[in-house]
C-alpha cells in the first residue's frame, strides 16, 4: 500500500528536479504570514537545484528499502507499524530537505529523532533498547546544540530564511564576546555555524558523538539501509544548505575539515579491528561520513553531495545484502587460506620498481593527468591538492590490495587494473565537476567557498609535506608485509601498535566514558533526593 | 473589560453551585460524576463563549480551566477517595474562574483561599503512612499570608505577597514543595486538574506583576530560577514514582519560565502557550499514573515493564505524552519554549541556560521513564488491563488539545497580540517573495 505513494513521490522528485534545473528555485508557502490562517510555525518548502536532488535520492532509495521491507519484515510482530513509522520518516526527510527555513528544518530534524528510536523497532529486546535510548539522547544534544545556533542567528540577524541569512551575515558583522567585560571574542557568524555544526556533527556521527550509530546496530536490516544511506546525510546536507554561511566563517570550515578528517581516520580504524559485518559497515559509514564532513571543511560542498549520493547507494545496496552475507557465512564459516608460505622469500630491485610504479607513482600520475585534461585548478585551491592526495591514497591502497591476491599478480592484470583507474579516475572527476557545476552554477561561489576554506601557507605545506611521506612509508610497510618481508620495526612501536589496538577494539572507550558520566549524574541525583528509591535504567 | 469579569464571576459561580448541589448524589458516585463532568461541560461552553470578549489573553488563557476539569473528571474511577475528587474539582474550578475574573480587587484574597484549601487538602492527604509533609503545607501557608498581605497591605509589602503566592503556584524553588506535594496527595484525579490550573492562575497573576517589580528582585528571581531548573532536573532523574518525576519536573520546567519573566521582564503571549501546553502535559502524566495505579497499585515502576503488549493503548498515548513533555514538535511545548528563547530580549547566554539545565535533561528522565514501562521484556501481567474508552478519551483530548498548540494560528489571539515578537515576521517570511 505505500509503495504507490513513494512511486508517485519518486516520480514527482524527478519531475521537479527538471523544472528547477530549467527555471530555477520555486518557493511554496502553505500559510501566508499575517493571516488567520497562518500557524505558529512556519510551513514553507523552497525546491531548489539541492533539494531536488536530495529529494531524488531519499525517494529513490526509499522506494527500494521499503519494497525490501515488505518481503524482509513481513513476519515480524508490528509489521504494519514499522512500515508506516518509516513512511512517516521518508515523509519527514523529504520535509527536511525542502524546508525554506531554519525553523521548519529543525522541526523536521527534531521529529527525526524519536521516529529513529522507533525504528529501533524490536523495543523489547534489551540492547536494541539501550541503543535506541543512547540514539535518541546522544541526539538530543546536539539537537539542541543546533536550536541554540538558530536562536543566535535569529537574535544577531533578525531572519532564520536561508536565502536571506548569508546576506545579512555578511552585511552586519558582529563580534560576541565569550566572558563578561570582554576579552575574549568570536564572530557571530563563527559561533552561529559552530552551533549548527554540531547539530550535523549528532546527525552525521562524527566524532566524538559517533557512538549512537553502532549502539543502533541492532535495528532490522532496512532501517540500517535508511538510516546510512538516508538520515546520516543530513548533516551534509545542513552543511550545504547553509553554505553561504559557512563560506563567511573560515575558522568554523576548519573545525569542520579537522572533525571530518579525525572522524575519517577514527571510523576507518575502528573499522578494521571489527568482527561483526553490521558493525564493520556501521564503522565503513563513519569514516564515510567523516570524509563527507572534511569535503565541506575544504570548501567542496558539492563533492559532499556528490560523496553522500553515491555513498547512499552503495551502503544501501550492502545493506540490505548482507542478510545474505551472513546467511552465506553460516554455510561457510572459514574465511579463505592464505599460505604465507608459498609468497617469494625476497623481493628483487625489479620487483620493488615494478610494484612501487605501479602501485604508488603511476595511480599519482594518472590522477595529475586527469585533473590537467579536466582543468581541475590544483595550484588555486587547496581543497583539490588534499582530494588529490587522499584519490591518491584511496587508489594506491585498492591496487596494492589487489595484487595481494597472488592470481592478480601479472602484468596483465596490473595493466587491465591501471585501465580501469584510468576510466574510474576521469569518469568520478567529470562527475564530480558537472554535478559542482550543476549544483552551483556560477563559478565564483565555489572558488569563493574553496578560499574561504584555506588553510595558512605553512599548515598546508607542511600537511603535503607529511602526508607524503606518510603514503610512501605506509606503501612500503604494507608491499613488504604482502610479500611476507618483516621490516626491522623498533620494539616500543610493536608495544605501541597493541595499546592502541586496544584501545581502537574498545572504540576509544568513549562508550564507557558516556556510561560513567551518565552514572555519576545519576548518583548525584540521587543524593540530592534521599526519598528516591534508586534508578530506573 | 468590566462585563467580561462580571460573566466569569457567573460562570465561577457555576461550578460552586455545582458542587453545593452534588453533595446530594453523595450516595451515588457515578451519578456525581456523570453530575460533576456535566457541570464543567457547561462551564467550558459558558467559557468558549467568553473567550475573545476580554480584549486580553491573560483574562482569556483561565476560561481553559473547564477544559482541564473536564479532561480530569473524564478519567476519575471513582476509587475511594474519587468522590471527594469531584466535588472538590468543581470547588477549585469555581474558585480559579473567580480569582481569574478578578484581576485586580479580590483576586489576592481567592488566592490565599485556593492556597489554605491546597493546605488543607494535603494535611487531609497524608495519611500517617510516611512523615507529616509540613514544608508542602507550610508553602501553601506562606503562599495564602502572600495573598492575605497583596490584599491588606501596600506596595511594596503588596507586590512581594502577590510574588510570593505565584511562586507557590507557578513552582519556584524554594517554594515548590506544596506543588509536589499536590501532586502526590490530592485525592483522586484531582492532581491532574490541580497540575494545569494552578500554574495557570499563578500565570494571569504573574502577567500584571512583573512589569512592576524592581530589578534587584528580578536578579534574584533569575538566580532561584537557575537553581530551581538545575535541582529540578536532577532530582526528577532520581525519582521512581510518576508523580514525584512529574511534580519535580513541572519544578524544572516552569523554572524556565520565571527564567524568562526575569531577564525579559514581560510575559509575552508565548508564556502563556508554554505553560498551558505544560500543564496538559504533567496533567496527561498524572491521568497515565491513576490510570496504572488503579491497576497496580502504588508501586515502584520498576516492578513493571514491557507494558506496550499487555496495555498498546496506554502506551501508545503515554508514548505521545513523553515526546510532548520532552518538547518535540509537533506538540505545544515546543512551540511554547520557542517562543521564549526566541524573546528579543533574552539574552544568548540566558538561552543557553535555559537549554541546558532545563530543557535538555527533560529527554533522559522522561524517555527513561516511560521506556522503563512501556517496552523492555514482558513478563506475565495479571493486572494489566488496557484502557477504557472513558480513560483514552481525556488522554486523546489533552494529546490533541497539545497539537492544537503547536500548531496554533497566530490569528487567532483575540487580542491581537503577535505570538513572536513583530519583527520576526521575517522568520515567517514576511519579505520573501
Amino acid at each position: 500500500m505505500g509503495v504507490a505513494p513513494l512511486v508517485v513521490s519518486f516520480v514527482g522528485a524527478l519531475l521537479t528536479l527538471g523544472q528547477v534545473a530549467s527555471e530555477g528555485p520555486v518557493v511554496v508557502r502553505l500559510a501566508d504570514p499575517g493571516t488567520v490562517s497562518s500557524l505558529i510555525l512556519p510551513v514553507s518548502f523552497r525546491f531548489d537545484r539541492l533539494s531536488s536532488v536530495m529529494m531524488v535520492l531519499i525517494t529513490g532509495i526509499g522506494t527500494l528499502i521499503y519494497l525490501f521491507s515488505v518481503r524482509y519484515m513481513r513476519q515480524e510482530r508490528g509489521y504494519a507499524r514499522f512500515l508506516a513509522v518509516m513512511l512517516l520518516t521518508i515523509a519527514v526527510l523529504l520535509c527536511m530537505v525542502s524546508s525554506a527555513n531554519l525553523l521548519m528544518l529543525l522541526v523536521c530534524w527534531q521529529m527525526l529523532t524519536p521516529l529513529l528510536y522507533l525504528l529501533a523497532h524490536r523495543h523489547e529486546h534489551e540492547p536494541t533498547l539501550d541503543g535506541a535510548f543512547k540514539t535518541f539522547t546522544l541526539l538530543r544534544v546536539t539537537d539542541m546544540a543546533f536550536l541554540a545556533g538558530i536562536v543566535l542567528a535569529y537574535a544577531l540577524y533578525g531572519t532564520v530564511e536561508f536565502q536571506d541569512l548569508a546576506a545579512c551575515a555578511a552585511s552586519t558583522p558582529v563580534a560576541l564576546s565569550l566572558w563578561p567585560g570582554g576579552g575574549l571574542e568570536i564572530s557571530g557568524v563563527t559561533a552561529v555555524t559552530l552551533l549548527i555544526f554540531i547539530g550535523a556533527m549528532g546527525k552525521s556521527a562524527q566524532f566524538p558523538i559517533h557512538i549512537w550509530l553502532p549502539g543502533s546496530l541492532y535495528a532490522p536490516t532496512p532501517v540500517h539501509a535508511l538510516l546510512h544511506a538516508g538520515i546520516i546525510n543530513a548533516g551534509g546536507f545542513l552543511l550545504n544548505r547553509l553554505a553561504p554561511l559557512y563560506g563567511l566563517s573560515p575558522a568554523t570550515l576548519h573545525v569542520v575539515f579537522v572533525v571530518g578528517m579525525l572522524t575519517a581516520i577514527l571510523g576507518a580504524t575502528m573499522m578494521l579491528v571489527q568482527n561483526d559485518i553490521k558493525k564493520t559497515l556501521g564503522f565503513s559509514t563513519i569514516g564515510q561520513m567523516g570524509y563527507m564532513i572534511m569535503e565541506c571543511g575544504l570548501g567542496a560542498f558539492a563533492l559532499a553531495v556528490f560523496h553522500l549520493i553515491a555513498h547512499g547507494l552503495f551502503k544501501a545496496t550492502v545493506f540490505l545484502n548482507c542478510a545474505n552475507v551472513i546467511h552465506k557465512a553460516r554455510q561457510e564459516p572459514a574465511f579463505p587460506h592464505h599460505d604465507r608460505a608459498a609468497d617469494e622469500a625476497e623481493l628483487s630491485r625489479v620487483t620493488w620498481l615494478t610494484g612501487f610504479l605501479a602501485t604508488l607513482v603511476l595511480p599519482l600520475i594518472i590522477l595529475l593527468a586527469a585533473h590537467g585534461v579536466l582543468r581541475i585548478p590544483l595550484l588555486d585551491s587547496q581543497g583539490n591538492v588534499i582530494f588529490l592526495f587522499f584519490a591518491w591514497v584511496t587508489s594506491s591502497q585498492a591496487i596494492l590490495t589487489l595484487t595481494r591476491l597472488r592470481a592478480v599478480a601479472s602484468w596483465k592484470v596490473s595493466a587491465a587494473m591501471l585501465l580501469t583507474l584510468v576510466f574510474v579516475v576521469f569518469t568520478y572527476l567529470f562527475a564530480a565537476e558537472a554535478f559542482t557545476a550543476f549544483l552551483y552554477p556560477n563559478p565564483r561561489d565555489v572558488a569563493a567557498l574553496l578560499s574561504a576554506a584555506a588553510l595558512p601557507g605553512w599548515l598546508f605545506d607542511g600537511l603535503v609535506v607529511a602526508a607524503t611521506w606518510l603514503v610512501v612509508l605506509g606503501w612500503v610497510v604494507v608491499y613488504a608485509s604482502a610479500h611476507g618481508h618483516a621490516l626491522p620495526i623498533p620494539g616500543w612501536v610493536d608495544r605501541l601498535r597493541i595499546r592502541l589496538y586496544v584501545v581502537v577494539m574498545n572504540r576509544l572507550y568513549l562508550d564507557a566514558l558516556y556510561f560513567r558520566l551518565g552514572q555519576e549524574i545519576r548518583r548525584l541525583a540521587e543524593s540530592l533526593d534521599p526519598v528516591a528509591w534508586g534508578r530506573w535504567s | 473589560m468590566m462585563a467580561f469579569g462580571w460573566s466569569v464571576g457567573w460562570l465561577a459561580a457555576l461550578p460552586l453551585v455545582g458542587a453545593v448541589m452534588g453533595c446530594a448524589l453523595w450516595g451515588r458516585p457515578w451519578a456525581l460524576k456523570h453530575w460533576a463532568l456535566a457541570v464543567s461541560l457547561v462551564t467550558l461552553v459558558g467559557g468558549l463563549a467568553l473567550a475573545g470578549r476580554s480584549g486580553g489573553l491573560a483574562a482569556d488563557v483561565v476560561l481553559l480551566l473547564p477544559a482541564g476539569a473536564c479532561f480530569s473528571l473524564m478519567g476519575e474511577r471513582l476509587h475511594d477517595t474519587g468522590r471527594h475528587a469531584c466535588l472538590l474539582t468543581l470547588v477549585l474550578l469555581g474558585l480559579g474562574l473567580a480569582a481569574g475574573a478578578e484581576q485586580e480587587g479580590s483576586q489576592p484574597i481567592l488566592l490565599a483561599l485556593l492556597c489554605g484549601l491546597l493546605g488543607a487538602l494535603v494535611w487531609h492527604g497524608w495519611q500517617g503512612s510516611d512523615s507529616v509533609p509540613w514544608w508542602g503545607i507550610g508553602t501553601y501557608g506562606i503562599g495564602a499570608l502572600g495573598g492575605l498581605l497583596a490584599a491588606i497591605a501596600r506596595p511594596p509589602v503588596s507586590t512581594i505577597g502577590l510574588l510570593v503566592s505565584c511562586a507557590v503556584l507557578v513552582p519556584l524553588g524554594p517554594l515548590h514543595a506544596g506543588f509536589v506535594e499536590a501532586l502526590r496527595r490530592l485525592p483522586g484525579n484531582l492532581p491532574a486538574f490541580v497540575a494545569l490550573a494552578l500554574p495557570v492562575l499563578g500565570w494571569q497573576s504573574l502577567a500584571g506583576l512583573v512589569p512592576h517589580l524592581p530589578a534587584t528582585v528580578l536578579y534574584g528571581i533569575a538566580a532561584l530560577a537557575l537553581g530551581g531548573m538545575l535541582s529540578g532536573a536532577l532530582k526528577a532523574v532520581a525519582q521512581t514514582r510518576i508523580p514525584h518525576l512529574v511534580a519535580y519536573a513541572s519544578l524544572s520546567f516552569f523554572s524556565i519560565l520565571w527564567w524568562n519573566a526575569a531577564l525579559t521582564r514581560t510575559m509575552a503571549l508565548a508564556t502563556a502557550l508554554f505553560v498551558v501546553a505544560m500543564g496538559l502535559v504533567v496533567s496527561g502524566w498524572l491521568l497515565v499514573w491513576k490510570a496504572l495505579e488503579a491497576r497496580f497499585g502504588d508501586i515502584d515502576v520498576r516492578a513493571i515493564r514491557g507494558l506496550a503488549h499487555t496495555m498498546p493503548r496506554l502506551s501508545l498515548l503515554w508514548f505521545l505524552l513523553t515526546l510532548a513533555a520532552i518538547g518535540l514538535p509537533p506538540f505545544g511545548v515546543f512551540t511554547g519554549l520557542m517562543g521564549l528563547l526566541l524573546a528579543p530580549t533574552l539574552p544568548f547566554l540566558g538561552v543557553l541556560l535555559v537549554i541546558a539545565c532545563g530543557w535538555l535533561p527533560a529527554s533522559w528522565y522522561f524517555l527513561g521513564m516511560s521506556q522503563r514501562l512501556i517496552f523492555g521484556p514482558h513478563g506475565p501481567h495479571p493486572l494489566a488491563r488496557d484502557l477504557s474508552a472513558g480513560e483514552a478519551v481525556p488522554l486523546l483530548g489533552i494529546l490533541l488539545l497539545l497539537v492544537g498548540l503547536g500548531l496554533l494560528p497566530s490569528g487567532l489571539s483575540a487580542s491581537g497580540e503577535a505570538f513572536f515578537p513583530p519583527h520576526l515576521a521575517k522568520v515567517f517570511g514576511a519579505g520573501d517573495q
